[in-house]
């Protein structure tokens, strides 16, 4: 039985906007399941309805084989969740924002103490522990409101764009922590707009977009799906366009070769096991006496799936909470 | 029920430590009533000289309106630390733990009406400091700041439909004054019924604020008037049950 079933799920907006127009899918117990899609695709949406913040329009979602609108409480008690927008209290200390979920929870307190002390540990706030939480930069909110959400130990957590505004450095050691986390056995569920990261961490994924999902499979069987590498050829600028041709039928004709694509100056295909090819390919066109430029040879990103699959670029957009009216106080600047 | 009695002790215990962490949350409703303290005890010192003024000392039939007010202003406090928990996506963090949705409410308002028995000692601080003396003494002092802070609890319900439905402190905080002074000035807070004009007589007994104020009053001035003290819990248990219902309804709006 899978961890998480969802069928059909609608939901409709009061003003008519359609989140998400019939969405199905499963995540096995284990699992790093994501989606993957631009803003307003319908990810948070989908998330909200699972941990039991939304109520769908229509279709069924259960968790543990429970239904997420019928018993709420139940799956409350199951999952945990870190929203994109981060959820602590400013004037709490880090420890004290982690007991008081525990707590919420159910936790005992000297349990909850103890759950604090280690988690603080683990995501390398120790020192920063009896600090207000008002005062950590971006990073160490984002671990603080990850470990706020498995202070119960839930064996499934639903991440929301878990790493979206923390640099480079805070992102990897965040991927590298959720590795972790996974190989202990919790069911990851995440979104993310990070194709990178999709990659890293995902054994499966959809990619979502207007409320829909467009292809779902692994990284790797997504990208395979596309018909291989890509081995892409550019011609000197000024040569005739005629020359852009002749590349063109001779690439299309090497044996295994897939969808080829003219650019400007250059020539791609895909092709199974191109790395094999490589040698012969550029032995054909020396004989064809075709000038070239560069020679490249790409394994396909999940960049070239989403294209594929949505006709556009993945278009990366950070949306800010809206600020803060009246609160005045500077000193509890979000990092 | 004793699990929601647990869970109502922590997110009391959650805003109390935020009270005590951040003092500005403590005195911010206090500044006014001490001004109007200052202000009304100076400027209408001499109002008890009027025919029919049913006291001896303005500053003495004073207090207790300052009490009230201090309760009213604290009360709307409690709309806009709903707001900002929203804000801070903590709103969200309570709802998907399982917890009861109202012990997040109760857990306000609780902590508000601590906040208030904290605030109404201090007037009565201040009161004491210039001259006021309490008729019932110790242990009239505690109804009066128990009184003041169920009132205040009541009124509480009124900031969070506010809060809920606008979600903007701001707009949380306006509209809180805006309804509290006129209600406050259309009651016998400032001037004794018997020198109100006769429509404002009428109004003033149809308005909650009069009846925790003569209360207050009596307690202050004239000893345990029980028919006053049990006519003010009912106001406030009346005002509680329109203004919880209310907040309630609100809130389940707000979370969808």
């Amino acid at each position: 039985m899978p961890l998480v079933a969802v069928s059909d799920l609608v939901k409709v907006y009061p003003g008519g906007i359609r989140a998400l127009d019939g969405i199905s899918f499963e995540v096995a117990a284990g699992e790093t399941f994501g989606f993957l899609g631009p803003n307003g695709a319908g990810k948070t949406t989908a998330i909200r309805i699972l941990v039991t913040l939304l109520k769908a329009t229509s279709g069924t979602a259960t968790v543990d084989g429970i239904d997420v609108a019928a018993e709420p409480h139940e799956i409350r008690q199951r999952v945990g969740y870190a929203a994109q927008f981060i959820g602590l209290d400013n004037d709490l200390t880090g420890r004290e924002n982690l007991v008081l979920q525990a707590r919420l929870h159910g936790v005992a307190r000297a349990e909850a103490e103890r759950r604090a002390g280690d988690l603080l540990e683990v995501i390398q706030l120790a020192e920063a522990a009896e600090r207000r939480a008002g005062t950590y930069s971006g990073g160490m909110r984002r671990r603080l409101d990850l470990a706020q959400a498995l202070m119960h130990r839930p064996r499934l957590i639903f991440l929301d764009e878990p790493t979206t505004g923390l640099d480079p450095q805070n992102r990897r050691a965040m991927w590298e922590y959720l590795g972790g986390l996974n190989d202990q056995g919790v069911t990851i569920f995440l979104t993310t707009q990070y194709l990178e990261e999709a990659d890293e961490l995902c054994d499966r994924l959809a990619i979502i977009d207007q409320g829909a999902i467009v292809v779902e499979g692994t990284p790797a069987g997504l990208k395979a799906g596309l018909g291989g590498d890509v081995v892409a050829v550019t011609i000197p600028t000024g040569e005739p366009p005629e020359l852009l041709a002749r590349t063109r039928q001779l690439l299309a004709a090497v044996p295994g070769a897939g969808e080829t694509k003219a650019y400007d100056h250059s020539v791609a295909v895909y092709l199974p096991d191109a790395s094999a090819r490589l040698a012969s390919i550029v032995r054909e066109l020396d004989a064809a006496a075709i000038p070239v430029e560069k020679l490249e040879l790409a394994h396909p990103s999940l960049d070239e799936v989403f294209l594929r699959y949505t006709g556009e670029r993945l278009r990366v957009e950070e949306v800010r909470r809206p600020s803060r009216v009246l609160r005045g106080s500077g000193r509890r600047g979000r990092g | 029920m004793l699990r929601t009695a647990g869970e109502v002790r922590v997110l009391w215990g959650r805003n109390m430590v935020k009270t005590v962490r951040v003092p500005i949350l403590l005195f911010f409703s206090l500044f006014q009533p001490l001004i109007f303290l200052l202000l009304f005890s100076q400027v209408f010192a001499e109002l008890d000289r009027l025919p029919g003024f049913p006291y001896d000392d303005y500053l003495q039939f004073l207090i207790p309106s300052i009490i009230a007010l201090t309760a009213l202003n604290s009360a709307f406090q409690s709309g806009m630390g709903m707001v900002t928990d929203m804000e801070d996506g903590l709103l969200d963090k309570f709802l998907i733990s399982p917890i009861h949705r109202y012990s997040i409410l109760v857990g306000r308002v609780l902590s508000d009406g601590s906040r208030i028995v904290v605030q109404a000692l201090v007037i009565v601080g201040v009161a004491y400091v210039m001259g006021t003396r309490f008729e019932t003494g110790l242990a009239g002092l505690a109804v009066i700041v128990v009184l003041a802070a169920l009132f205040g609890m009541a009124w509480a319900g009124l900031s969070n439909i506010v809060a809920l439905l606008t979600g903007n402190a701001e707009l949380t905080m306006v509209i809180g004054i805006l309804v509290t002074f006129p209600v406050l000035f259309l009651s016998t807070a400032f001037m004794p019924a018997v020198l109100l004009p006769a429509w404002l007589d009428v109004v003033s007994a149809w308005n909650p604020i009069t009846y925790i104020v003569e209360a207050l009053r009596a307690l202050v001035n004239d000893g345990w008037d029980w028919g006053a003290i049990w006519e003010s819990l009912a106001v406030t248990a009346l005002l509680a049950v329109v203004t919880f219902t209310g907040a309630t309804a609100a809130f389940r709006k707000a979370i969808g």
